[in-house]
């Protein structure tokens, strides 16, 4: 929902029901006031009859007229007469035959000595006739007032969000990794002008800090095989000497081992983080289904050594759009991964269509949830010739490059299956 | 044969000078981007292995100037940066060859021999040690006068082994050599095995004396008895 709807549709509740509440209570006022009116009239009657009472011990008139009619009948005497008492009464109008309501007075007035219910109406006809103008044009008035506003608010607040919305909009639109900076105007309002100022702000911020986690990465890595080129260098000086003992060589070679693993370590970081920061833009089409036979055919020296055998099943090119360098980073990482966790005199089996690349490989069952095999520093068993990044660096590039691959094992069968994303 | 070494990591630009000094190269280093310039001003070289990122400058502007001096000077790049960008710049503005760190010293002494034998005979030189004779041009090889026919990877470390004479190379060196990096060490090493094994066969067949020695299980040398 968006906000200002949100606000209408809150302010149109609210006044409806604060309208609702004030046409109850404008309605009670008034029938207070008018009730008190005719009631502090009958009062007077009542005064007027008393005196007249009084004066002549006597009361007759006729009970012909129904306005201001004045009934008085005789009660017995014994009982406590009630305090005098207002009430409401239909009276039926005889020509109309409609009930008309009345204001009815009744008191207990001794005449001539014997106790009379003596009882004076009046007519609430015109009051009520203009209790129903007053509230209906209260009604009308009010409705009116309340549509209007809610029009008037919604078109102004529309005019009031408007730079909000437009800043919506240019956010929307910021490219972080770009190194323009967020344009913003300078709205009048002072909110708004603040939230842009502090929009840019954090922009900028988040833009600088961006690239210079970028070239720290880079740096770091660069950085680091400075040091592990010198490590490897000495070690193969160090090599040359003629007095090495074989426990020497061995500690030299496990020095030299674990320097080429850091290596290896540190360029697969590089180049998830190269991936993950889109450094690569130029894409071309690849014929990945062609490239990954011609890996294969590179890899044929090793696959004869584990002998594993290849086979294809004939089907369309796999072609999609990928960096040239990161296609064959993906393959290779694929080829190798086929390679690894087969078992000699294991199988490769490559099918291709056009909407898909599949690479089988027998090799034991995993040991690890299949969930987790692209996740970073993954290895399967102890191999120390893994650095735990391949799979990672193959969805890293599947992710960012809008393809998709998905692993299944079925009775000693690893696929793992390459895809377009929709 | 002079060479210039310009690195700022003054314990690489020692070993490699150090390495390249046994070979009978004249060496000199330079640690920064004024020095080196200087030096290429100066003296001519016949090879110079370069850093691209310099703590005063960049390897790129070396290299152009000294295109411009002098261009028939073999220029060979190490960088830590392993990008295809990179690589296919320095190789546009001339350089010879592109070396990702860290790298081998055999792997760089044997490229920077290839390259000087390309630019000093066009290739057409032949070498030798006792009664072997490679002729590279050809991709031939014989030993005591005698043709010996080696597969693509024999031929390949042989050549290895003839620029690296004397000293102990790793398998990792060997396997990397040969197949680049893209493969398993514990696969590539059993394949150097067998191929050193095959290598072996074939020269002492031929006559030739057996040269490859297994060092401690970290590598082979190849070299005078």
């Amino acid at each position: 929902m968006k906000l200002l709807n949100k606000a209408n549709y809150i302010y149109l509740l609210f006044s409806l029901v604060i309208y609702l509440l004030s046409a109850l209570a404008f309605y009670q006022v008034t029938r207070f006031l008018i009730y008190d009116e005719v009631e502090s009239r009958l009062r007077v009657e009542k005064r007027d009859f008393e005196a007249y009472v009084r004066t002549h011990h006597d009361w007759s008139s006729s009970p012909y007229f129904v306005e201001n009619k004045i009934v008085v009948t005789p009660v017995s005497q014994r009982t406590q007469p009630p305090p005098e008492a207002f009430s409401d009464t239909l009276i039926l109008n005889r020509y109309d035959n409609e009930l008309i309501p009345f204001r009815q007075l009744t008191f207990y007035e001794p005449v001539d000595g014997v106790m009379h219910r003596v009882a004076i109406r009046k007519s609430l006809i015109q009051t009520y006739r203009l209790l129903e103008a007053i509230t209906a044009t209260m009604v009308l008035f009010l409705g009116m007032l309340l549509l209007g506003t809610f029009w008037f608010q919604s078109r102004l607040s529309g005019r009031l969000w408007q730079p909000f919305y437009d800043t919506l909009a240019t956010i929307k639109r910021f490219d972080l990794s770009s190194t323009l900076p967020l344009q913003l105007p300078q709205p009048a309002i002072t909110e708004f002008s603040e939230l842009n100022d502090v929009l840019r702000k954090m922009a900028d911020k988040m833009q600088h800090d961006y690239h210079s986690l970028k070239e720290f990465t880079e740096n770091a890595s660069h950085e680091m095989q400075t040091p592990l080129a010198l490590i490897n260098a000495k070690v193969e000086q160090l090599i040359q000497t003629e007095q090495l003992t074989a426990t020497q060589t061995h500690w030299i070679d496990s020095i030299y081992e674990a320097s080429r693993r850091i290596a290896r370590l540190n360029q697969g970081l590089l180049l998830l983080a190269k991936i993950e920061n889109h450094q690569f833009i130029d894409v071309h089409p690849v014929n990945l289904s062609a490239e990954l036979r011609q890996r294969l055919l590179d890899m044929d020296e090793v696959l004869l050594h584990k002998q594993i055998r290849v086979s294809e099943e004939p089907g369309a090119d796999f072609q999609v759009l990928l960096p040239p360098f990161l296609a064959e980073s993906l393959l290779s990482n694929l080829v190798s991964n086929a390679i690894r966790h087969n078992h000699p005199g294991g199988f490769i089996q490559v099918r291709s269509s056009a909407s898909q690349l599949q690479l089988c490989n027998s090799g034991p069952s995993l040991h690890t949830a299949p969930e987790s095999l692209f996740q970073r520093f993954r290895k399967e068993g102890n191999s120390h010739e893994s650095v735990g990044l391949g799979l990672a660096i193959v969805r890293q590039i599947c992710d960012t490059y809008h393809l998709m691959v998905t692993y299944q094992y079925a009775e000693g069968l690893h696929t793992l299956t390459l895809a377009g994303r929709e | 044969m002079k060479v210039l070494v310009v690195e700022d990591e003054r314990g690489l630009a020692e070993s490699i000078t150090d390495y390249m000094t046994k070979e009978e190269y004249i060496c000199e280093t330079a640690a920064t981007f004024r020095e080196a310039d200087e030096k290429i001003h100066l003296y001519q070289y016949d090879c110079i292995i370069v850093d691209l990122t310099l703590p005063d400058g960049s390897g790129l502007h070396l290299i152009q100037t000294l295109k411009q001096l002098v261009a028939t000077t073999g220029i060979i790049i190490i960088s830590a940066r392993n990008s295809l960008e990179d690589k296919l710049k320095g190789l546009e503005i001339g350089s010879d060859d592109y070396l990702t760190k860290p790298f081998h010293l055999s792997e760089l002494n044997a490229r920077v021999k290839s390259l000087l034998r390309r630019r000093q005979f066009g290739g057409h030189n032949e070498l030798r040690f006792h009664e072997i004779t490679v002729v590279p041009h050809a991709r031939r090889v014989y030993v005591n006068e005698q043709l010996t026919t080696l597969s693509r990877k024999e031929y390949d470390l042989l050549l290895y082994f003839l620029s690296n004479t004397d000293v102990v190379l790793t398998k990792a060196s060997i396997a990397e050599h040969l197949w680049g990096d893209n493969i398993d060490s514990a696969d590539s090493f059993d394949m150097v095995y067998s191929h050193i094994k095959n290598l072996r066969r074939k020269l002492l067949d031929k006559g030739a004396a057996d040269y490859v020695q297994s060092v401690y299980g970290i590598g082979y040398k190849f070299g005078s008895l």
